[in-house]
């Protein structure tokens, strides 16, 4: 048995406001504290991340006056991940006659998300959605219109009616370019610094407070300290732990991880959402699993052959010896439940044998039928993009054969914990978007990801950040020669020259796809203590690779990309612990977290509201302790109930 | 990288204002090269038309302007529209060249990125190819030939120039070659010109452009070419 | 299968670059081009030598990221598609691949295949905005926008920023990128109260770091993004409309 090492502390208090939670935010923006127009420009603000909530942040505390400095380790501020989101962002604005309303979107959100997110967030999230849609169509974003001019809508997994507004299938590309327009006007106006390909690397404490933040210039290799009034963290998911995932290959943990070395509280690590139509892995060099979009699943029917590890080609296999197992098992909602049953019940095919393809891998996602149905020229107006972009990784054509697909890491819905203003247990670190928890709980709805980093970057932290600014109005920034800046210095210097010292034999991305290997093994769709236990003794083993054999070329005076890996997947490594920590030590089934252990008789996940209705949060001690703080949940206006989508 | 401030000063003459300053001149030699092959053509009908025709353009407008007059004002303005075509040329070029840097674009196909890339190549043999027109058929001086007579106002000797200089076969040859480098140069100017001018449609009727601005070039090559080889066969007199 | 690749190797911006030939052997017709470059880096650190540098990050042809220039087409050589899309199944076994970073001399080398592109963002940050600040907007189904127009809208705004149609272009012209800047935002009414401005700063901004149009069109047949050439044109039109417009409300 593995020393897991677990303690437990006290609660944690998210300072949700008393009350009703669907007012809660009117409420609570009525108790900020202001900062004159004047002082503003006192304040210096450092935003990492420029992605749809970095962005955004930073542009709308730009537009008030505040001076920000915005990081990004990407060539350009446009490029980061927010703009590979695909479907569309969720909006309260309940136009239609369908009978949607802001209580139906917070129902949705929380019921999706198995009630293991805050209630009162969700009501934010709603309630903001609204001036999101008119935020981004202001400032150029072409969301699609229907004859008359109007908005459009689409339906989305999970939800019965219409409130997903979209652009083709590139929404987050098209938010993310307004949004980083946005940002550059700013630059302009000469209120935001922008630095971009500069990776933070560290974070500035100093009496408990965080005054700044250490970077390295990817370029350059200069390793530089700025400080700050505020820190923002807009750093994106930690899906790139598993190595291969739908998540662009730079995404990464890093900041964040940094945030909790020097002491920030992690929220529910284990919380990864599968996306269940990913391309599999077809061979050892591909890099990621590529997404193909969930509107497929509207007309693609899932199945596999009954037969285990049948080689016949998929066309060869006649029907009554095809498996259609979700409309099987959940005839109501079929090939449309929700992601992480839909994932596993795809993982639980592969796994008894009937997986297809090369590698036995993966589950057909088959067209045949809609081809009758609807005709080729009618199926190519739907998903003639997404066609072409399997042909093309895969040289197989989805008209005559089924397209092959498999689970893959998608989005984390653990993240930087924080109380309801968007701020950590680390006062003065703030967190938007994907690097934080809040809204999601156990599973994120389809389309609420683009919708919580808008919402977060230009509708709560530019309220929240200037409350806390408020409270440090004449407090001078820290000098570079100050003890607590020198100190991080340091250390970060220290840690890049320790890992340019290993000189072992191997590469980065070996030991990070050993890892991956291990965590889809031992903390992917279905965990058990078993899986579980030897993931942590196999990381464990891991890291002492990492730490005797790695191998890191070049100097790190200069541009060098194994240097940033190897940097990543240090981080990585100690944050994999972390997950399957979390999973081992939650008792219970929530959403993407299943436990093998804990499943209804017929094998569906088996939630304990009685003993575990709270937030894991995870403080990391010396020496590889691990301790667990809890934020109870408390659900007033969504009733709990077990979520059904048979 | 830490972001930078807005720029270094635009230069006086914008690529745009360039790029509208030849495509104007351009299609004024578009237009002007059409008309001229109109008249070239004349010389079909005989030597009476063709010398009428060229007596006509010297005595066009008078006695408003003098003899010779609107002739004038017409080939200042074609001088002022070749300094401002040549002008901008140069200038684009350079900056192109400046702007793409010491690392060549290699790898170009298609008949269409060849009169791109060969502009600046046709433009100067048009200019050379003009210089020695106006020698040969208008000044009568240098390689004209032995046999040209000037006009005057009682009556021109075009067609007899015309029919002496193409009878040199070499000289024939010259047009010829001249007239298929105007069509190139023709072909990619006026594609490029309707892109010029801002007309911004669609991928259809931007197929249409170019056959139309294809044809346009091809009769003008062909109606033009048709007369030195009408005369090296004997067929003009 | 076996490739001989020759790829371009360059220290930094200050030193001089040099072609280096590898032979791989063992890809496979599946890689993408991004992965082969991963698979012969693995062989090379693990020889204990430097891998080449490229940038990527999405690979699935949305964040502009990668751009890399193979047997001379910006890109690869299927057309209009970006680095991490092209495939091995493109060439034959006992291909020859030459890999070179986007040339122009708005693109400084930063290390082997990867360059700056910084002046991409200047351009956008001389006016490629529309100035309305957080929570200002009004209702936005108030602002009535054609489907039609909506979807023309888009194909101007799918520009992905990767710099390819600068580097596909001879005289370094960056037409296609402005243009569709400035088109994306002249069809839409969000777009119209700083038209004429956005016009002139955009472009004299353009022009301090690129070079003129030619109409080549090399730039549309290798944009990933699949930006209509008529994107070049309206270039021309609105720095004209711009011309007419001077002390006019736009």
């Amino acid at each position: 048995m593995v020393n897991v090492n677990i303690s437990y502390a006290d609660p944690v208090d998210g300072k949700v406001p008393d009350g009703p939670p669907s007012t809660a935010w009117a409420r609570r923006r009525d108790q900020y504290k202001l900062v004159s127009p004047l002082n503003r420009r006192k304040f210096k603000v450092i935003v990492v991340g420029t992605g749809l909530a970095g962005a955004g942040c930073t542009a709308a505390l730009g537009e008030l006056g505040y001076q920000v400095s915005a990081y990004t380790i990407h060539d350009a501020a446009r490029r980061a991940h927010s703009v590979a989101a695909q479907g569309g962002i969720n909006a309260a604005r309940a136009r239609k006659v369908d009978n949607d309303s802001i209580h139906r979107f917070v129902k949705d959100t929380v019921k999706g998300g198995d009630f293991r997110g805050r209630e009162a967030d969700v009501f934010r999230l709603a309630e903001e959605s609204v001036r999101v849609i008119d935020h981004m169509n202001a400032i150029g974003a072409p969301f699609a219109r229907e004859y008359g001019g109007q908005l459009t809508t689409r339906s989305f997994g999970g939800v019965q009616v219409s409130r997903t507004y979209y652009t083709r299938g590139q929404t987050g590309q098209q938010l993310q370019v307004s949004a980083s327009r946005s940002l550059q006007r700013q630059v302009a106006a000469g209120t935001v610094t922008l630095h971009t390909h500069e990776e933070m690397l560290d974070l500035i404490i100093k009496d408990g407070r965080a005054r700044g933040i250490v970077t390295r210039n990817l370029k350059t290799g200069e390793v530089r300290a700025e400080t700050a009034h505020a820190v923002v963290l807009a750093t994106g998911g930690y899906g790139n732990v598993f190595h291969r995932s739908t998540l662009a290959k730079n995404s990464n943990v890093t900041a964040a991880w940094r945030a909790v070395r020097r002491g920030a509280y992690f929220a529910s690590p284990s919380y990864i959402q599968f996306h269940p139509t990913a391309l599999p892995i077809s061979h050892k060099w591909q890099s990621k699993t590529t997404l193909m979009s969930e509107s497929l699943r509207n007309d693609g029917r899932i199945w596999v052959p009954k037969l285990a590890s049948d080689d016949r080609p998929a066309n060869a296999i006649p029907e009554d010896e095809r498996d259609y197992y979700l409309e099987r098992k959940y005839p109501a909602f079929a090939n449309l439940t929700p992601r992480d049953i839909a994932s596993r019940a795809a993982r639980e095919q592969i796994e008894s044998g009937h997986g297809v393809g090369p590698l036995k891998n993966s589950v057909y996602l088959d067209f045949r039928d809609a081809k009758e149905r609807l005709g080729v020229k009618v199926l190519d107006e739907r998903y003639g993009n997404l066609f072409e972009m399997y042909r093309d990784a895969t040289g197989e054509d989805p008209h005559e054969v089924p397209m092959r697909i498999a689970p893959g890491a998608h989005f984390a819905m653990g993240g930087l914990w924080t109380d309801y203003d968007q701020m950590s247990n680390i006062p003065g670190l703030f967190v938007g978007g994907e690097a934080g928890w809040g809204y999601h709980g156990a599973n994120r709805l389809g389309a609420n990801s683009l919708l919580s980093a808008c919402v977060d970057g230009w509708f709560t932290l530019p309220y929240s950040v200037p409350n806390y600014l408020a409270q440090h109005l004449g407090e001078t920034l820290l000098e570079r020669t100050d003890p607590a800046v020198q100190g991080v210095l340091k250390d970060v210097s220290k840690r890049v020259n320790h890992l340019m010292k290993i000189g072992g034999k191997t590469p980065a991305d070996r030991i990070h796809a050993e890892l991956g290997e291990i965590l889809y093994e031992g903390c992917g769709v279905s965990r058990s203590e078993a899986k579980l236990t030897a993931a942590i003794e196999k990381i464990r083993a891991l890291r002492e690779v990492f730490y005797t054999d790695l191998f890191i070329p070049g100097n790190p005076q200069s541009f060098n990309q194994e240097l940033e890996r190897a940097g990543r997947l240090e981080d990585y490594l100690q944050m994999a612990e972390l997950m399957c920590i979390d999973a081992l030590d939650r008792k219970e089934s929530a959403g993407a977290h299943f436990r093998e252990e804990y499943q209804t008789e017929e094998g569906e996940a088996a939630r304990n509201d009685e003993d575990w209705c709270f937030v894991s949060i995870w403080e990391e001690g010396a020496d590889g302790a691990h301790i667990r703080h809890a934020e109870p949940l408390d659900f007033k206006d969504i009733t709990l109930e077990t979520r059904n989508y048979k | 990288m830490t972001s930078r401030t807005p720029a270094a000063k635009p230069p006086l003459i914008s690529n745009v204002l360039a790029k509208y300053i030849m495509a104007i001149t351009g299609i004024v030699f578009a237009l002007f090269v059409m008309v001229h092959m109109y008249g070239n053509l004349k010389v079909y009908k005989g030597p009476e038309a063709f010398n009428d025709y060229a007596l006509f353009l010297r005595t066009l407008f008078e006695p408003l302007f003098p003899y010779e007059g609107f002739l004038w004002i017409f080939r200042v303005a074609l001088l002022v529209c070749l300094i401002g075509h040549v002008g901008c040329a140069v200038l684009l070029s350079a900056r192109a060249k400046k702007a793409r840097g010491s690392h060549k674009r290699r790898g170009l196909k298609g008949f269409k990125s060849f009169t791109a890339r060969t502009m600046p190549v046709t433009g100067v043999v048009l200019l050379l190819f003009i210089i020695f027109h106006i020698l040969d058929l208008t000044a009568g001086v240098g390689v004209a030939p032995a046999e040209f007579q000037h006009g005057s106002q009682a009556g021109s000797f075009a067609y007899e120039n015309l029919v002496a200089s193409f009878q040199r076969p070499v000289v024939a040859l010259i047009y010829l070659l001249a007239m298929v480098i105007l069509f190139l140069h023709l072909a990619h100017g006026l594609w490029a010109a309707v892109y010029d001018f801002g007309v911004t449609v669609s991928e259809k009727a931007r197929s249409w452009v170019i056959l139309v601005a294809g044809v346009y070039a091809l009769i003008i090559m062909l109606g033009n070419i048709s007369i030195p080889l009408a005369v090296l066969f004997g067929l003009v007199k | 299968m076996k490739l001989t690749i020759e790829v371009w190797r360059q220290d930094n911006t200050a030193t001089a670059g040099r072609f280096e030939t590898y032979t791989v052997t063992g890809a496979y017709e599946e890689m993408s081009l991004l992965e082969l470059i991963d698979y012969l880096n693995d062989q090379l650190v693990s020889e204990g030598r430097e891998p080449i540098a490229y940038e990527s990050d999405c690979r699935e042809g949305i964040c502009g990221t990668c751009g890399i220039t193979v047997n001379d087409q910006p890109h690869g050589p299927v057309p209009n598609t970006p680095s991490c899309r092209q495939h091995l199944r493109s060439f034959k076994d006992g291909d020859n691949l030459r890999l070179e970073p986007f040339r122009s001399e708005a693109f400084p080398v930063v290390r082997d295949l990867v360059v700056d592109r910084t002046a991409l963002d200047d351009v956008i940050r001389a006016g490629g905005f529309v100035s309305v600040d957080a929570g200002t907007a009004a209702d936005a189904d108030s602002m009535q926008i054609g489907h039609g127009r909506a979807e023309q809208a888009l194909d101007f705004s799918a520009c992905i920023g990767c710099g390819a149609c600068i580097a596909a272009c001879p005289n370094g012209s960056a037409n296609l990128y402005a243009g569709s800047a400035l088109q994306s935002l002249s069809l839409l009414p969000q777009g119209q109260a700083e038209r004429s401005s956005r016009a002139r700063n955009l472009l004299a901004e353009a022009d301090t770091h690129f070079g003129p149009c030619s109409v080549y069109g090399e730039c549309a047949v290798t944009c990933p993004a699949g930006i209509p050439l008529s994107a070049i044109a309206a270039v021309n039109r609105e720095r004209a409309r711009s011309a007419f417009r001077k002390g006019k409300d736009d």
